[in-house]
């Protein structure tokens, strides 16, 4: 088969079947997304909602707990603390031995 | 259709925006700040020439962000999450309860097994 035959062809088949294969492809793709119908936009904004009230309440009822009696400690990730501290230093100690043992 | 306006649709923002807000609608829709959208579309305009004609389509098409959709910038921010990902929002406001459910727990463990009673049983004994 000689070059003037197969360019025009290849140009053709690309243009007219490659190009709608795409398209068509990636429509259906986005058709099957998954998307959000109103009823489900309204449920996520009214646990969106909830979930803030329970946590501002939540702050709430622990801080009347820690001032009625100031041994509760609400676990809360904190920085800057020192048994945290001591175990990241360990951890560093570790690292830096690792890294003079493997040089 | 309710009368809450829709908070997965693109608007262009006409408050915040140069021209027609398309730019400023895209960057409240995507989340991405607006002066970036702004260069995009400028470079890719000049560049080109049919996002031109584009923006002056959807300029035309879009309706307007209608006011007061937000409470808040913590709100705006979810919202342009969920129009990132919905699955990944709603696993979010999971984790949100499951914390809660979790502090909770914790108070409750402190009164129902903690110091307050007993320290109380111990005042009444003397």
């Amino acid at each position: 088969m000689d070059m003037e035959l197969l360019i025009p062809l290849t140009a053709v088949l690309a243009i007219f079947v490659g190009l709608p294969w795409i398209v068509l492809h990636y429509i259906t793709r986005w058709k099957t997304a998954a998307t959000l119908t109103t009823g489900d936009e309204a449920l996520l904004e009214e646990l969106y909602q909830l979930a803030r009230r329970l946590d501002e309440r939540m702050d709430t009822v622990e801080r009347l707990v820690a001032a009625d009696n100031p041994e509760f400690r609400p676990a809360r990730i904190a920085p800057d603390l020192e048994t945290d501290n001591q175990k990241l230093r360990e951890l560093d100690r570790l690292v830096a031995q690792q890294r003079g043992t493997s040089q | 259709m309710s009368n809450q306006p829709q908070r997965t649709r693109f608007y262009r923002d006409k408050v915040n925006g140069k021209f027609m807000g398309v730019c400023a609608g895209i960057a409240d829709y995507t989340g991405i700040d607006v002066l970036w959208v702004r260069i995009g579309f400028l470079v890719l305009a000049f560049s080109m020439g049919w996002p031109f004609l584009i923006y002056f389509a959807i300029g035309m098409l879009a309706d307007k962000k209608p006011p007061r959709l937000y409470v808040d910038s913590q709100e705006q921010k979810f919202w342009q999450g969920v129009r990132q990902s919905p699955t990944r929002t709603a696993r979010e406001v999971r984790s949100t309860f499951r914390d809660i459910d979790r502090r909770l727990a914790e108070v409750e463990q402190f009164y129902v097994s903690g110091n307050p009673r007993l320290s109380a049983e111990i005042e009444k004994l003397r």
